[in-house]
């Protein structure tokens, strides 16, 4: 009981740190070259990862790994399409594992950024190091 | 004449290790496909593979792990 009590006190601060920060009101996009360097950091820092993309404000390829950005702008705005559509309410990190890979996707700070990993990739490290990698960018951006 | 203290330790280490290495072989066996959604406040939802959201995330996930292709990998 004591343990629901803080959990929901602590949701409740949470909320208001949340909004008090930049997030959907990111009035500035980082430069692509902020945007290719921490898709460089995030390479660096993960073994797993297949490729990524750093996505805008409006859903515009900010830096992205390979050769396509377009269809990661495409299949990434599918993907949160799918996840939004799914019970209605706008979705905050995704994360689908199927047998050739895994898929992680977060919105922070009015950024989105999309990555696939090999198999049993480590859930929480990945969605961590997205996170950090988008706020820093909105930070630089401010 | 009772194990050196240090022993002890590191066998119990070792029994850490060998149990963790067997829950990740069973782990790498048993693991299904999901798509676990996240929402604010710490809210997540799990969606079958069979069910109509499901199926669209995955079939979503399918192509960016196709776009992503082997990456750096080489």
């Amino acid at each position: 009981m004591t343990t629901v009590m803080i959990q929901e006190a602590r949701a409740r601060v949470t909320v208001g740190i949340f909004t008090q920060m930049p997030d959907a009101a990111a009035a500035t996009a980082p430069s692509r070259d902020s945007a290719e360097a921490a898709l460089e950091f995030l390479a660096e820092m993960s073994p797993d990862l297949r490729g990524a993309a750093i996505l805008g404000p409006e859903g515009e390829v900010l830096a992205a790994t390979g050769e396509e950005p377009e269809r990661w702008a495409e299949d990434a705005a599918a993907l949160f399409a799918a996840a939004d559509g799914a019970e209605g309410v706008p979705v905050e990190q995704v994360h689908i594992a199927t047998e050739q890979g895994e898929v992680f996707a977060i919105r922070d700070a009015g950024l989105a950024a999309v990555s696939v990993t090999d198999r049993f990739a480590l859930a929480s490290l990945m969605l961590f190091d997205l996170r950090s990698a988008l706020r820093r960018l909105a930070e630089e951006a401010r | 004449m009772p194990p050196k203290p240090h022993r002890i330790l590191l066998d119990r280490v070792s029994v850490y290790a060998d149990e963790a290495a067997a829950f990740m072989r069973r782990r790498r066996v048993a693991r299904r496909p999901f798509a676990r959604l996240y929402y604010p406040h710490g809210r997540s939802a799990d969606h079958a593979q069979d069910s109509r959201s499901g199926a669209e995330l995955f079939v979503a996930a399918g192509r960016l792990i196709e776009v992503a292709g082997n990456g750096q990998k080489g």
